[in-house]
């Protein structure tokens, strides 16, 4: 029952857990980091990663033995989905998110948060959230492309916490991690599982991944 | 349906597709026995082994005679007379008119071009496309326009003719040509008759004139027949009258039934033992994936999960249909990771370099076999941007079990040759049970020139104990991603079912993948 991904380096967190890095998936993220490719070709791609990691996120949800009788009368032990599940995406960018999870996962739920940075503060700041009711009683799969400092997407661990999920309860989801990002997220939120498809060299001195892809959101509805 | 009686593909009905009963007519044959075309009277049954390689050329027929002595009536004779075979094509010389330029265009509108010299004809064009249909290759012959004289930039694709029928004036003259026919036919008719043939045709079908036609006639038809066409008659193997000729055209297809029937039984001969019966046999549930030099998805909870929901006969439709899609994208995606990679390094918009790679193939395309092939296209189509998707409609005869080939329709890159040789191509069926279609699809890739390690076979399902060990003798290099591997394959009598039309059909013989997912198509489609 171990999920499928590759054994991770000793100073990536043991909570991380990132996509075999196959040739096929190298070259999908090199479409998608091409300044050049067009938007029709960054969202299909970026969708086949999309998918790729929610496949991976929905392995470490709990399965039950269960066994059924096939078309030929045969009977076979297989296993059978368990526990209820939503998504939340942060907005903008996480939104881009939900047409491979639902690809997914069928007509499931979906909450957003927006958090923006605070002005005042320079810290981020919860502006909105609309989460499912019973958010309390399922498993989340948090989506927001990229981790770069990890400020929003901690901010959205807290909203959803002090909504009643349990830490290891939460699954986030992302395209591109920094080291910088994970290293924060993972010492504040230990229990909780991070996907991710790519761990990128750094932060630039505008707190941009390198080599990254750009803004996410902005290539993805606006370019 | 009603009315519609014009459908190409017999299948669906389930009719009893017997060796023996054509669904197309004689009659039908000879009205739509149109050059250039593979005409096909019933399914194309195995033209090759159970090592995979072919077991007989196409059986090619050279005729001969002068300008309208009446070699296409011949050969529509002999195809008529043939009655129930699986594929013939009737080939003209003149689609192989060489390429004019202004000024021979400008002459032949004059009727001042001579059309009847060997030089006009591209003969190695000609003898290079027949070589390739004679041996099961695709061809693609070039197209000559009457009306504008001169060769179009389009092809006419043509694969699969199990007998080929070449006639024209010249047809026997190059010597490259004569070598690749098993029979070579005169047709010998009096000047006279010819001339009045001639004249009636080309004033009726090519809009010309009576005194150009004979201007034409005189200057070249005539010294050419002569020179050229006439002395050729020594190379043929039987000389026909160009009238009353029923004897003869008995005769020959008396000796091309004898000639095929020699290479049936041959064919029968090889397969002997390796029928679906004994496909069984070759195996056992003890072979392990491994040793089956298999792809198998990772069998993650998720991959479980859904093969769980896929094998309960309780899951209803929309359920099937999303969760088929759901494993067929994992599949594909699996797949393009046997496909070859190169270096690239781009500039993100951050403004630095991303070393990465790209996918290092000329063309890439699907071939689905139908119609069970059909709930792994929306994968194929969810992984690959835009994918050509051929297709291939290959189903058993209900009495020997036997694939038969129905219909085909190869995208661009596995037509054209010199493409094919560089295509990678995705081929698709939900299982490989006896094996039987998958064998016939990879055959028929092979055939137009796409080398077997391009090809990677996906599939939903393979029985351990089924077909695969052989397919894999056969092809070793061909590439197989699947879902799951099930242990057994069981023979099922498929009993009566009750058409469309509410008339029992009756039984037909299957091969089911135990535990398996029941027949996948149907719970896709119907």
């Amino acid at each position: 029952m171990s999920p499928t991904s590759q054994t991770t380096p000793a100073s990536v967190p043991p909570s991380v857990f990132t996509l075999p890095h196959t040739a096929q998936l190298e070259a999908l993220y090199t479409i998608i980091r091409d300044k050049t490719t067009s938007r029709g070709d960054f969202l299909f791609y970026s969708d086949r990663i999309i998918r790729l990691l929610v496949e991976e996120g929905l392995n470490h949800l709990p399965v039950v033995p269960k066994t059924v009788e096939t078309p030929t009368g045969a009977t076979y032990e297989g296993v059978g989905f368990e526990g209820h599940i939503c998504g939340v995406s942060i907005l903008r960018a996480g939104e881009a998110m939900e047409a491979g999870l639902r690809e997914v996962c069928r007509s499931v739920r979906i909450g957003k948060i927006l958090i923006q940075r605070d002005e005042e503060t320079a810290l981020p700041k919860l502006f909105y959230a609309k989460l499912p009711q019973d958010i309390a009683h399922r498993y989340v799969l948090l989506l927001d492309p990229m981790l770069a400092t990890g400020g929003s997407a901690m901010k959205a661990v807290e909203v959803l916490m002090e909504h009643g999920v349990p830490e290891d309860r939460i699954i986030f989801i992302n395209l591109i991690s920094s080291p910088e990002g994970l290293k924060s997220f993972c010492t504040k939120y230990p229990a909780l599982r991070v996907i991710t498809g790519w761990i990128d060299e750094g932060l630039n001195e505008k707190a941009y991944i390198v080599p990254g892809l750009g803004d996410f959101g902005e290539r993805r509805y606006c370019e | 349906m009603s009315g519609d009686k014009l459908s190409p593909l017999p299948a669906f009905s389930r009719p009893g597709l017997s060796r023996t009963t054509t669904t197309l007519t004689t009659r039908d044959i000879l009205v739509q026995a149109k050059k250039n075309t593979v005409l096909k009277s019933h399914g194309r049954p195995p033209w090759y082994g159970e090592d995979g390689h072919r077991i007989s050329d196409a059986f090619v027929i050279g005729i001969a005679g002068g300008s309208a002595s009446g070699k296409t009536h011949v050969a529509r004779r002999i195809v008529q007379a043939l009655g129930s075979i699986p594929t013939v094509v009737i080939m003209s010389q003149d689609s192989f008119y060489k390429k004019h330029t202004e000024e021979q265009v400008r002459l032949a509108h004059q009727s001042r071009f001579d059309f009847d010299h060997p030089e006009a004809i591209d003969m190695e064009s000609f003898a290079s496309c027949l070589s390739d249909l004679k041996a099961c290759r695709q061809t693609n012959i070039p197209i000559y326009s009457f009306t504008e004289h001169q060769r179009l930039d389009k092809t006419k694709y043509l694969y699969g003719a199990a007998i080929i029928i070449t006639e024209g004036i010249l047809a026997l003259h190059d010597p490259a040509l004569r070598a690749l026919y098993d029979l070579k036919i005169f047709v010998q008719c009096d000047s006279d008759l010819m001339l009045a043939r001639r004249i009636k045709r080309d004033v009726t079908e090519r809009g010309r004139s009576v005194d150009g036609i004979l201007e034409q006639y005189l200057r070249y038809v005539k010294p050419a027949y002569d020179h050229f066409v006439q002395p050729t008659s020594r190379y043929a193997n039987i000389i026909v009258p160009g009238s009353d000729n029923a004897v003869a055209i008995d005769i020959i297809s008396t000796h091309i039934r004898r000639q095929l029937d020699e290479r049936a039984t041959q064919l029968r001969q090889r397969l002997a033992g390796t029928g679906p019966r004994h496909l069984v046999a070759h195996g056992s549930p003890d072979i392990s994936s491994e040793t089956l030099n298999l792809t198998l998805l990772p069998q993650t909870p998720q991959v479980k999960g859904i093969l769980t929901i896929l094998r309960d006969a309780e899951t209803n439709r929309g359920d099937f249909i999303f969760f088929t899609d759901r494993l067929a994208t994992l599949l594909v995606e699996k797949a393009t990771e046997e496909l070859p990679y190169r270096a690239k390094t781009v500039i993100t918009p951050v403004g630095v370099e991303a070393h990465g790679k790209q996918v290092d193939v000329p063309h890439l395309c699907g071939v689905s076999i139908l119609r069970s092939g059909g709930p792994l296209e929306r994968g194929l189509r969810r992984v690959i941007n835009n994918i050509p998707i051929g297709s291939m409609l290959i189903q058993s005869e209900a009495t020997s079990g036997e694939p038969l080939l129905l219909h085909l329709q190869l995208p661009v890159c596995i037509r054209q040759r010199h493409l094919a040789e560089n295509t990678y191509a995705f081929l698709v069926d939900a299982q490989i049970g006896s094996g039987a279609a998958a064998f016939m699809a990879i055959r028929v890739l092979l055939d137009h020139g796409v080398p077997q390690d391009h090809i990677i076979f996906v599939t939903f399902l393979v029985a351990r104990c089924g077909g695969i060990s052989m397919l894999q003798r056969a092809f070793p290099d061909v590439k197989i991603v699947c879902g799951a591997v099930d242990d057994h394959l069981r023979e099922m009598w498929l009993e009566c079912e009750e058409g469309e039309d509410e008339q029992p059909t009756e039984g037909r013989k299957v091969w089911v993948v135990e535990p398996g997912m029941g027949h996948i198509g149907d719970r896709y489609y119907l």
